[in-house]
This record gives C-alpha cells, sequence and structure tokens, in this order.
C-alpha cells in the first residue's frame, strides 16, 4: 500500500459515505468469502450425508472426517496427485513463457502472429480446449500420437485411458493454456530492462540463449516470482479440463484435490468429508498467498 | 561477411524457425478445430486423414444448433457476464474512491478484509457458497452465477491505485469549486481511470464467459445454463459419441465471439491480462 | 487515448449498456405449451361426467429442452391432457439424470416442492428410497381392475429394479440394454457364425483383427461397470445380490474380468487397457475399423445411419457355450413425496396412460429404446417397424438373458470403488484377484452403515 495521504477531508460528503461506498464490496466478501470459511470449518465436524434419510441431520463427530481424509488410501493419491500436478505444470509453463517471451521480443516481421500463436489459449473457455485436445489424445488417428511417432515415439498411444498417462495428458493441456499467458508478464518485465542486456547478449549470437538465462532472468526474479504464484494458484483452480476429459480416471489417476472436492460433496453427497476437504484446501492456499507475500517483502517493494 | 555476422545471422534465422515451429505447434489446436467444423460428417476421420474432407460444409454449425439450445446458453452467457461487469464497474469504482480519496474510522481493517478474497480464491470455497446460494433460493439461476463476484478485491485495489494517481491540484480545484464527492468522483477522478477500468472490464469478460465450475455446481437447466456448460453437456449427448466435425463445430460456436473480438482488440487485451496479473 | 482505445472503449460501453437491456427483458419464460398434436385423440375413455377439480402435475424428465424425445414427450402429454381435460401436465426437461435427481435433492432439502413425477435411472431405486423422496405405487396398482396383468406385461428383467422391501417404486419406461454389435457382411466373408461362447467371441474377434487397421472388437471401459456386466452374468455371477450386499470378489467376477483382459493380452483382439471410447467405438464400428463393439442398445439407430453394411445384435456370449447374458440400464417413473392425493391419482393416471402398449411403441419406434411392455410389439406400429429393421426386435428378444443393473445402497461411492479397481485390472496394475478382493473389502465398508 502506498502512503499517500488522501486529500483534505472533504466536507460536504456525510460521514457514513464511504462506509455506503464501500459496503457492497464488502458485504460480497463477507458472504462469500469470510462467512463460508466459517462455515466450512464448523461443518467439517459433523457427519451428513445428504443421500441418506438418516445422516442428513447434521451429527457432531469432532476430528473424524479429518482422520477419515489421512487414512483414505484415495486421499493420499489425490495429494499425490496434485504434488505431481503443480510440480510439473508450473515449472514447465514458466520455462516456455520465458522461452515464448524472449523469441517474440524480436523485431521481425510476423512476430506479432507468433506472439497470437502462444496467447491465444488465455482467452479459450477451458473446457473448449480441452475437448479439441480430446482429440488430439485419440488413440490410432489422433494429431498428438502422430506427431510422436513421427518423432519415433512407439509407447502406448490410449493417453487418457492409461493410469501411467492420463495426469501427464491433463498436464500437457494445462501447460499448453498458461504457458502464453506467464509470457506476457516476461514480456512486460523484459521490455523494462535496460537496452545492453540484449546488445550484449546479441554480439555473440552461439550464446544467446545462455547469456539470457543467465543475465535476463534472474533480472527478472520478481517477475518470476509474481508468475510462479499465479501459476500455483491457478494449478489448484482450473480442473475443468479433467471433467471433459479423464473424469479423474483411470483409477483415480488424474484426480486432482479441486476434483476430488467436487466428487466428495456432489456424487458421494458427502457434505462433512467435503467441507473439511475444504479446509485443507483453504489452508493450502492461505500457505501459498501468505509465502509469496513474505517473499516478494524481502525482495523489497 | 565476418564469422560474428554470419554466426550472428544464423542464431536468428534458426530463433525465427524455432519460433515459427512452436507458434505453428501452438496454433494446431485452434486451427484443426476450424478446418474440422466444415468437414462434411459423411467422411469420419481416420488415420492420416483428419484434415480437410473433400466438401466445405456449414452443416455441423446447423446441427449442433439443432441439438442444443445454443441460443439459450448464449443468451445466459451475456446475462452473467453483463450482470457481473455492471455491478463489478460500479462496486470498485465506488469503494476504490472510498479508499483512495476518504478518511474514515476502520479504513486499514476493511481494506485488509476486502484483500481476503485474493487469498482465498472462490473455487476453494465451492462447497459453502453453494448451500449459501441455495439457502438464498437463488439455485439454477443466472443471478447465482454472478452474485459472489459483485465484489472484486482485485478490482478495488486497482481503483484505488488509478484514483491515487490522479493529481491532488485538480482534485483541490474541484473541492474548491465545490463539488459534490459523486461531481468530484465522475468529472475529476473517472476521465483519467478509464484505461484501467477497460482493462478491469476485458479480464473480468474473459474471466466470466471462460467459467466453469461454479456454474456447473449452481445451475440446472436451460433457464441458466452458461455457454461453458452447454457445450460440456452437448459433448456428452449420447448421439454425438467422437463425430468430431460435430464437436469442433459447437467448440467453435463457443468460443467464436470472445475469439474475435480478441483479434481486434489484441493489445488492448494483451494490456488488460497484464494489468490483471500485476498486483 | 488514442482514437482506436476511444472507439474500443465506445464499443464497451454499447455492449454494455446492450447487456443491461438484455439483462432486463428476459425474465425466464417458461416452456410454451406444446403445439403439436400430432396423434389422433387418445384410445383412453374421456374423464368422469361431473366436471373434476382441475389439477396440474409436473413431471421432471432428463433431456435437453429441445431434444427431440422432449418433442414426442409433448406430443402424448397433449394427446393426455385432451383425454383428461381437467389434468394440466407440466414437463420440464432438464438435461441428464444427474440433473433430475440433482434438482429434487435441492428442491426437497431447500424446502420446497419436488415435481409429482420425475424419470430417473432405475438403479437409483435405493438411493432414493432412503433418501425418502419416493413413495410405493402398490396402492395405485391394487387400485386398478386389473393391476397384476398391468405389472406383469411389463419385461420382468425391466422390472428387476422396481422392487424393494416388498414393494414396487418405479415403473419401467426408457429403457436400453447392453447389446454386441457385429458387423454382419464381414461374418459372411470370413464364415464365422454368430459366437455362441466366450471362446467363439474370442477366436471370432481375432480372426477379424487386422493389426493397425482393423479391431476385432471394442468395449468401452471409461465407465466400466455396466458393459462389464454382461460378463459377470454370462460367467455365473452377477456383481449386485441385495440392497446391502455386492459380489465383486467371487472366481466367476474375477474370471469375467481375466476375460475382458485376455481379449487383448491373449488374443490382441481388442485395444489394450482401459478404452476411453464411449463416443468412438460406434463410429470405428461405423466406418469399419472395429468388427465387433459392445455397446448400449440406444447406438442401434445412430450406428444403422452410418454403417454401410449389414448390422447383426446379439447379446454378449457367455461362458458356457450356448449361454448368452446382458443387462438392463435406463430410467423409470417415480412418484415423489408430498403431492395432494389429488395429484397422485393424476399423475398414476399419466403414467398408466404413457405406458399404454400404443405409445410404449412409439415411443420405442422414434426413440431407439426397447418398449417395456410385452403387448407393445402385438401393436400394428411395432410389427411394422420389425418387419423393417429386425435389430429392434432381436434387441428386444435379448431381454430374456438380461441380468439386473448395479443398484445397491450408497451407490455413488460403491460403483465408483468398482470403477477403480476394475479399471486398475484392466490396465494391468493389479491381477484380477488382488483388485477386485481390494473392491469387495472397500464395498463392505462403504455398504456397512447402510446394513
Amino acid at each position: 500500500m502506498s502512503a499517500a495521504a488522501p486529500p483534505l477531508s472533504h466536507r460536504k460528503a456525510p460521514k457514513w459515505l464511504p462506509y455506503l461506498l464501500v459496503s457492497p464490496t464488502l458485504v460480497i466478501v463477507l458472504v462469500f468469502t469470510a462467512w463460508p470459511t466459517v462455515q466450512a470449518v464448523y461443518m467439517s465436524f459433523f457427519r451428513q450425508y445428504l443421500n441418506f434419510a438418516k445422516f442428513r441431520t447434521p451429527t457432531f463427530i469432532g476430528l473424524h472426517n479429518y482422520r477419515e481424509l489421512f487414512t483414505s488410501p484415495d486421499f493420499l493419491q489425490v495429494l499425490k496427485n496434485t504434488a505431481i500436478y503443480v510440480a510439473g505444470t508450473v515449472p514447465a509453463s514458466i520455462v516456455l513463457a520465458f522461452l515464448f517471451a524472449l523469441l517474440v521480443n524480436r523485431a521481425v516481421k510476423g512476430i506479432g502472429l507468433a506472439r497470437l500463436g502462444f496467447f491465444y489459449p488465455t482467452i479459450l473457455p477451458m473446457v473448449s480446449a480441452a475437448t479439441i485436445w480430446m482429440f488430439f489424445f485419440t488413440p490410432d488417428y489422433g494429431l498428438f500420437n502422430s506427431l510422436l511417432e513421427t518423432l519415433g515415439y512407439h509407447g502406448p498411444e490410449n493417453w487418457l485411458g492409461n493410469p501411467h498417462l492420463a495426469l501427464l495428458a491433463v498436464m500437457i493441456v494445462a501447460i499448453w493454456k498458461n504457458a502464453g499467458y506467464l509470457m506476457i508478464f516476461y514480456l512486460a518485465g523484459l521490455q523494462n530492462l535496460p537496452e545492453d542486456v540484449f546488445e550484449a547478449a546479441s554480439l555473440d549470437g552461439a550464446s544467446w540463449w545462455t547469456q539470457l538465462w543467465k543475465i535476463a532472468f534472474p533480472l527478472l526474479r520478481r517477475t518470476t516470482l509474481f508468475v510462479s504464484t499465479i501459476a500455483i494458484i491457478d494449478a489448484f483452480q482450473v480442473v475443468d479440463h479433467i471433467f471433459v476429459m479423464t473424469q479423474g480416471g483411470p483409477s483415480g489417476a488424474s484426480t486432482v484435490l479441486l476434483y476430488y472436492l467436487w466428487q466428495v460433496r456432489f456424487e458421494d453427497q458427502n457434505v462433512g468429508l467435503a467441507s473439511a476437504l475444504t479446509v485443507v484446501l483453504i489452508v493450502i492456499m492461505l500457505a501459498i498467498t501468505i509465502t509469496n507475500f513474505v517473499l516478494s517483502e524481502r525482495e523489497g517493494a | 561477411m565476418n564469422s560474428a555476422k554470419l554466426r550472428k545471422r544464423l542464431t536468428a534465422v534458426s530463433l525465427n524457425a524455432l519460433t515459427a515451429v512452436l507458434a505453428a505447434g501452438w496454433a494446431t489446436i485452434i486451427v484443426w478445430a476450424v478446418v474440422v467444423s466444415f468437414r462434411p460428417s459423411s467422411e469420419p476421420l481416420g488415420r492420416g486423414d483428419v484434415w480437410f474432407g473433400h466438401a466445405l460444409t456449414f452443416a455441423n454449425y446447423l446441427k449442433a444448433w439443432s441439438l442444443a439450445p445454443f441460443g439459450i446458453y448464449y443468451r445466459n452467457t451475456i446475462i452473467i457476464v453483463g450482470m457481473i461487469l455492471i455491478a463489478q464497474l460500479m462496486t470498485i469504482t465506488l469503494a476504490g474512491f472510498a479508499f483512495a480519496h476518504q478518511e474514515f474510522w476502520g479504513k486499514k481493517a476493511i481494506f485488509f478484509f476486502i484483500l481476503l478474497q485474493l487469498m482465498i480464491p472462490a473455487a476453494a470455497l465451492l462447497v459453502p457458497n453453494f448451500s449459501t446460494i441455495r439457502k438464498l433460493g437463488l439455485f439454477d439461476t443466472t443471478l447465482a452465477v454472478a452474485l459472489p463476484y459483485f465484489g472484486s478485491a482485485f478490482g478495488t485495489f486497482l481503483m484505488r491505485q488509478a484514483f491515487l494517481e490522479v493529481p491532488r491540484d485538480l482534485v483541490d480545484a474541484g473541492i474548491m469549486d465545490g463539488c459534490s464527492w459523486w461531481q468530484l468522483l465522475w468529472h475529476i477522478y473517472l476521465p483519467p481511470s478509464v484505461p484501467t477500468l477497460v482493462a478491469f472490464a476485458l479480464s473480468s469478460i474473459s474471466w466470466h464467459w471462460n467459467e466453469f465450475l461454479w456454474p456447473l455446481v449452481v445451475t440446472l437447466t436451460e433457464r441458466s445454463r452458461p455457454l461453458t456448460i452447454g457445450l460440456v453437456r452437448f459433448t456428452q449427448l449420447g448421439e454425438i459419441g467422437a463425430r468430431w466435425p460435430l464437436l469442433a463445430a459447437a467448440t467453435i460456436t463457443v468460443i467464436a465471439p470472445l475469439f474475435l473480438l480478441f483479434l481486434i482488440f489484441q493489445k488492448q487485451f494483451i494490456r488488460s491480462f497484464l494489468h490483471s496479473g500485476l498486483k | 487515448m488514442s482514437l482506436k482505445q476511444r472507439v474500443f472503449s465506445l464499443a464497451v460501453l454499447l455492449l454494455v449498456l446492450g447487456l443491461a437491456l438484455a439483462a432486463c427483458g428476459s425474465k425466464a419464460t417458461s416452456t410454451p405449451a406444446p403445439a403439436a398434436t400430432q396423434a389422433p385423440a387418445a384410445t383412453e375413455a374421456p374423464a368422469a361426467t361431473a366436471a373434476p377439480k382441475p389439477v396440474t402435475i409436473e413431471v421432471y424428465y432428463p433431456v435437453a429442452v429441445d431434444a427431440p424425445i422432449a418433442k414426442i414427450l409433448n406430443g402424448y402429454i397433449a394427446d393426455f391432457e385432451k383425454a383428461n381435460p381437467n389434468i394440466t401436465v407440466k414437463p420440464v426437461f432438464s438435461g441428464g439424470y444427474g440433473d433430475v435427481k440433482t434438482t429434487i435433492q435441492t428442491t426437497i432439502e431447500g424446502g420446497g416442492k419436488p415435481p409429482v413425477l420425475a424419470v430417473m435411472l432405475a438403479a437409483d431405486l435405493y438411493d432414493l428410497v432412503n433418501a425418502g423422496y419416493v413413495v410405493p405405487l402398490d396402492d395405485f396398482i391394487k387400485a386398478m381392475p386389473n393391476g397384476s396383468a398391468y405389472i406383469n406385461d411389463f419385461f420382468p428383467a425391466f422390472m428387476a429394479n422396481s422392487r424393494y422391501d416388498g414393494k414396487i417404486w418405479s415403473i419401467p419406461f426408457q429403457r436400453s440394454v447392453v447389446a454386441l454389435y457385429y458387423n454382419a457382411d464381414l461374418f459372411q466373408q470370413e464364415g464365422i457364425q454368430p459366437p455362441n461362447s466366450w471362446q467363439a467371441l474370442a477366436e471370432a474377434a481375432q480372426k477379424l483383427t487386422i493389426p493397425n487397421k482393423r479391431w476385432g472388437i471394442e468395449w468401452p471401459s471409461g465407465w466400466p461397470y455396466w458393459l462389464f456386466q454382461p460378463l459377470a452374468i454370462g460367467s455365473g455371477q452377477n456383481i449386485v445380490k441385495s440392497p446391502t450386499e455386492v459380489v465383486f470378489n467371487d472366481p466367476k467376477v474375477i474370471a469375467a474380468v481375466q476375460y475382458y483382459i485376455d481379449l487383448s493380452h491373449k488374443y490382441q483382439a481388442m485395444p489394450e487397457g482401459v478404452q476411453k471410447n464411449w463416443g468412438n467405438a460406434p463410429a470405428d464400428f461405423a466406418k469399419g475399423a472395429a468388427a465387433m463393439i459392445v455397446h448400449s442398445s440406444g447406438s442401434l439407430s445412430g450406428i444403422l445411419s452410418q454403417a454401410k453394411f449389414k448390422v447383426g445384435v446379439m447379446a454378449v456370449p457367455g461362458k458356457a457355450p450356448g449361454t448368452y447374458a446382458t443387462v438392463t440400464g435406463g430410467g423409470n417413473f417415480y412418484m415423489l413425496k408430498g403431492a395432494t392425493p389429488e395429484q397422485q391419482q393424476a399423475a398414476w393416471k399419466f403414467i398408466e396412460f404413457i405406458t399404454q402398449p400404443k405409445y410404449a411403441a412409439d415411443f420405442s419406434i422414434q426413440t431407439g429404446y426397447i418398449a417395456t411392455r410385452k403387448s407393445a410389439y402385438d401393436t400394428d406400429a411395432m410389427k411394422a417397424y420389425i418387419a423393417k429393421v429386425p435389430q429392434a426386435g432381436q434387441l428386444k428378444d435379448m431381454l430374456q438373458y438380461a441380468g439386473a443393473e448395479l443398484s445397491c445402497m450408497n451407490l455413488g461411492k460403491v460403483r465408483n470403488i468398482f470403477h477403480k479397481y476394475l479399471q486398475a485390472a484392466y490396465n494391468g496394475q493389479m491381477t484380477p484377484e488382488e483388485a477386485m478382493q481390494k473392491a469387495q473389502q472397500e464395498a463392505d465398508k462403504a455398504l456397512e452403515m447402510f446394513k
């Protein structure tokens, strides 16, 4: 927050005016962020199944839901999948984003088209993108397999049905979609760098990449910190493509946290367990945003 | 030509080639969808035959529209996105103004409280928010999809920053002239902040046009379902199967308006996304 | 601000205004009354002479608003209202089976009034009864002049998921079975007889496989329990026994899992692992990339319209020679709690009306679902149709081999457990034995609290 003092206070405005002005925003945050957080914590101590009359009334069961979660092999697999998903998509998107930014940050004819090519996935709905990607992953004649085949790949082609590939497939789609979005932040960062960085780099063409990697990337540390926060949060909250491509399968191999939360609440109708999962997710989210806050404070505003 | 120059030239050429290959690869997705959406459905795809058919046809689009009420989905998406946009533009302007221009007790605390929305993304709160919507009696309405977004911590923050950059002299002059608070907001604060507002609006439109999980949970029938849900339901219709031309046509139908808008106003879009990320 | 920016801001402003207007002008209007009166007045006698009190009943139905089935149903409703002028039927079409169930769930939990009737999955029986959403239908059936004849006219296989606790809870309406589709022209070319056992099926599939060009058989398994069930039944043990008892670890079930795996590993006649091709399989079959597929009977009309060869349908061969198996699926009419007695009477009248042989036959002809009543197949319309599309008759004949669809308490959870381990076995992550033992353990745990 910048410390600029607001102008002279305004005589004509009544005292309650500022409260009135912020009230709509405040009410929304209260009702849809603060209250639900409290409610989730509260409900996580209860057993409530909506599909059975006798378990529909919430019964207090203490920490049972949490105990059930952390001893359930399903949940442990979900945590593992989520970790792989985040640890895989985030760095990959960032490296690609940086590469793309470097490539399109050159004054070459037609570079605008390339920038467009990298960025356009950002404005596609994830479900549309995933629908098209389904075709690319089709065994036998899907384009992704054809491409891999020409590159000498002869492994399994059944991406979405294979337990070792399904998660990778949804990760590929996420990386494809995110890299272009993250690119624009690097692009903006690069454009703010002093000219001589690029001159030094372009003098010796062969080491173009190494130089930029060694000079520009470190200079863009703040951008990277920022970009990784967006990417991490995104990785936790976008599961749309899983609904379209794998429904979390096969055998739960591509089920990640938010998708699991949806399943427990809306398929199993288990409100208590879903609330406990919500609390887990909130804790993770808070940990990420607070870490980011601390790190960027340390970097110096 | 000396060797350094040659090398530089070679690097440039290979970088161009790399750029071209990567960009083409990235674009294949949409290009394929467009091409195949015009392929006659009587020619199923097969090994090595996945692009153009023997003719171009518009039939897939007509068929897609006849199988699912895309018109209604369009209407719902537009209503949802429109409601959110109008509400947000008002709430963030007013709140941003209060935080930038006015002093009041508890200002800092309230500001930080509002920023809570940035720390806990709405997606995580799906379950409790769903029961709130139900208790409010809003289940399966377009308002249910839109309501949680009527206030935006991020937008408020953006507008506050924009208003803080309005020169003090201008504001003071306005006050001297006896402007009321809303005249001050309307004539002095808002005009220089329009670009910020537009940037926020664009990213809000694209974000909510594309949203899936929240509407999936709070909508049920055609009376409130947006395009994204409509598309997914369409792909699951038994009769659709793997008729890719039909699926591609449906997908393009959903993408088209935003995509065209994006092609025309590419720079504004990119700037808006840049803004919306820079906190 | 540059010119372009100005123009742009203006455009955004106009868009916003336009949206505002659109938002104001579009209060959701209810579906317009059906204009169609395609069929002449119904055979049912007109309502009693003394003008009865007007009644309105809502019926939830799992299709999209303007899907063909919605139009067909609107026609039937118009007929019904003509025959019963005091009853108004308000259909609500809402997407899929899951949506109908969710709507009812949310309405009831929100303290609202659910519809009087709904078509929901036959397999959801126990969940619906245990949730306390539905009422038994026995009183209405008993009140009929020949209630037991009415019930006995439904194919017993379709009634399998209607009875619980000594009562009848639902009336079959939109039903299907699992079928084995085969390319009859290819069979003839290769001199292959329609298979009558697992062994024969595997050999036929093997013979018809051409590597990289054509699979002998495709058997989707992205959502696998339903298409798997004919194997278990054909092996001599269905996977469900009672509302609180599933049978996953019986040696016969394990043998069925092994057979599925053998089709790809041993005979190399089927794609390996989990086949995420529910939609692709009929397309592959129609274009000749698969010589046989196992799929829903509901895919028949789509396949017939695309295939350029003679299409054969039959039940899935069983393990022992000369045995066959299939499983039923689809939706039944349920009556929901909370309606007035008049509404319930009207609703029952509607069920009786729409399940008449005449309508059952017409619905089957127009949609491809199997007519639920035996007498529907005696109607002239149906006879003419079967003369034209003999496959439709063959699908009906398969009902004699049909077992009940997986249905038990806590169904969502139990089904997910079964899917998880069945797919693990298909994908070779576990042996069939190991996978089914684990599935049994977890399912038993999920069912324990409901015993």
